[in-house]
């Protein structure tokens, strides 16, 4: 009596596995129409690819909205979608220090691998400290991977994305090509914004309760930046240099500290709480919301909407 | 800089108000478990807190609103499974955390992603304490002292032979259950001030310090208290003058608090 019972019962649960596996199988063939699938880990390139290819490529990010690049651990799924993919984009090792070791497991020759950050040279990272002792903290020595910010570095980005688009799609070559100019120049347009704008300013220091990600856009635009950890956000800050940003803030007169995207902003607003300062959001462009996705949030706006904060926190005149 | 106006900023001082409360919270708690031992319960639910923060943001509820009942039924299940399936409660524990991480993995796998970071919603630090917080954890530590006074004896039975206390005619189930919620509550909340790492920590370190040279229950648990007070005041002063975190430095002073427990009982110092 028992047998008959167990065989019908795996015979049902081995026909619910292939049923569910059939379904699943049939989505991919919907999705693998003639677009050239790219997958991207970080929004920028997400944004960037999305931009290059138009219509003619179906681009998926490859860490789910409102997670934080950084504490980013790849799943299955994510493997298997990197796999499925024609391009697989992503930063460069210091970003995505898991993407070497997911490419490796994955065994698909056809798959175009492209570093975005190709032949771009990280800057060690020196924090600006008041000349204070305070160079302490867990990732001083490292490459800082935030290239993104520095939006000449984000026109090299583009190249190298374009390129590998044509390289599997020549067809198209025309088509990637003329996107990719009008992204190249909104870039271009952002720096000059940027850069005028950004010289009228009051003051010059940047004081941000968030990890070290603003490093290049400082740099790029002659401004001082301090900020409440290191290069990851995991990093916790010490009680020190959360008196350093207070002192900053009293001392330059700021009445506004920055905050950054997705993770709580707790640390600023303690920081805000004890000078008076208020909060603005400084986004990183790591990731967004599942809401920003939704509405199709672009990567130019977001740093226009900075570039606004920055403008009133920093008190520019235009 | 120097310590006076290190204490002029309000942060500091609501890290050391509030970490002290915490700290006495979570050693004479941690003193209950780890005697039980479900040393790990702390970072048992922080895991299940994990799923549930998950479920909430899924659910567009205020995650707390759904993790405290979550976590006080999985504690509660712990508990039972201890009980009734005949396991261990590392056994226990091992359970309901991976089943609280699986589920969280889920829910933010189906839900296609979420609008804010989980984890950095799970993590406080003690540096970014509130006013409200201050109130919240001086409220907690008093709940449980409360609770301890008003039960001391049934607890004390309890903790070292439950089967004894049944059978003296304690109503064992109903401890269990006020001590598996106010644990939970306890976790969830500390949690979200201090970061998990210290409340684990608090809930380990000042019991086995206290067991080193503790004499007797109550002197046991007034030394997890006393340390655990101790670990957080130097932890935050030694974090200052050699610029590191706060919370790693509290948990060091509180492992370095251990090891000097255990120096001085094996020199015989409080047992000779």
């Amino acid at each position: 009596m028992r047998k008959p019972f167990h065989i019908l019962c795996s015979a049902l649960v081995v026909f619910v596995l292939l049923v569910s596996c059939e379904t699943k199988k049939q989505t991919i063939e919907v999705n693998r129409n003639d677009k050239l699938k790219v997958v991207a880990t970080i929004f920028p390139l997400y944004d960037f690819a999305r931009l290059i290819g138009g219509e003619a490529v179906d681009v998926s990010l490859l860490i789910p909205p409102g997670t934080e690049p950084h504490s980013f651990d790849p799943r299955p799924e994510n493997i298997v979608s990197a796999g499925r993919a024609a391009i697989f984009v992503y930063t460069n090792d210091t970003m995505e220090p898991w993407a070497g070791s997911m490419l490796k497991g994955l065994s698909s020759p056809g798959l175009v691998v492209v570093q975005a950050g190709r032949g771009i040279a990280l800057t060690e990272e020196h924090r600006p400290d008041d000349g204070h002792d305070g160079h302490r903290h867990g990732h001083e020595d490292a490459p800082d991977p935030h290239i993104w910010l520095d939006f000449d570095k984000a026109r090299k980005m583009v190249d190298t994305i374009v390129e590998s688009f044509i390289s599997v799609n020549p067809a198209k070559k025309e088509l990637y090509l003329g996107n990719a100019k009008k992204l190249k120049d909104s870039l271009a347009g952002l720096d000059q914004k940027f850069s005028a704008a950004l010289k009228t300013c009051k003051h010059n220091t940047i004081v941000h309760g968030g990890h070290f990600a603003f490093g290049y856009l400082a740099k790029r635009y002659g401004l001082k930046y301090i900020s409440a950890s290191g290069f990851s956000p995991d990093a916790e800050p010490s009680p020190q240099n959360l008196v350093r940003m207070s002192k900053t803030l009293k001392k330059e007169g700021l009445k506004h500290i920055f905050y950054e995207e997705l993770v709580t902003s707790r640390m600023a607003e303690v920081i805000a709480k004890e000078t008076g300062a208020s909060l603005l959001l400084l986004h990183g462009g790591h990731n967004i919301s599942k809401q920003e996705l939704d509405n199709g949030t672009a990567f130019i706006s977001l740093m226009e909407r900075n570039l606004d904060n920055i403008k009133e926190g920093l008190q520019c005149r235009r | 800089m120097d310590i006076l106006e290190f204490l002029s900023y309000g942060f500091i001082r609501r890290a050391m108000t509030a970490g002290s409360f915490i700290a006495v919270l979570c050693s004479v708690l941690g003193v209950l478990l780890v005697l039980r031992r479900l040393s790990l319960m702390g970072d048992g639910l922080a895991h299940v807190t994990f799923g549930s923060v998950a479920l909430g943001l899924a659910m567009k509820v205020y995650p707390l609103y759904v993790s405290i009942p979550v976590v006080m039924i999985s504690s509660v299940g712990i508990l039972k499974m201890i009980e009734r399936a005949g396991i261990y409660g590392d056994a226990a524990i091992g359970i309901v955390s991976s089943l609280g991480i699986a589920v969280g993995v889920v829910i933010a796998s189906a839900s296609g992603g979420l609008n804010v970071d989980i984890l950095s919603y799970l993590f406080g630090n003690i540096l970014s304490i509130g006013d409200a917080e201050v109130y919240i954890s001086m409220f907690l530590a008093a709940l449980v002292l409360l609770t301890i006074f008003f039960y001391f004896d049934e607890i004390f039975s309890m903790t070292f032979d439950e089967e004894f206390a049944k059978a003296s005619g304690i109503n064992v189930n109903r401890i269990n259950l006020i001590l598996a919620v106010l644990t939970s509550v306890t976790v969830v909340l500390t949690m979200r001030l201090v970061g998990i790492m210290l409340t684990s920590a608090l809930l380990i370190l000042p019991a086995v310090t206290a067991f080193q040279i503790g004499r007797g229950f109550k002197h046991t648990l007034f030394i997890a208290a006393a340390s655990g007070v101790t670990s957080v005041i130097t932890g935050i002063f030694v974090s200052f003058c050699l610029d590191l975190p706060a919370g790693a430095s509290i948990v060091l002073i509180n492992f370095a608090l251990f090891f000097a427990a255990f120096s001085l009982r094996r020199f015989n110092v409080f047992h000779g």
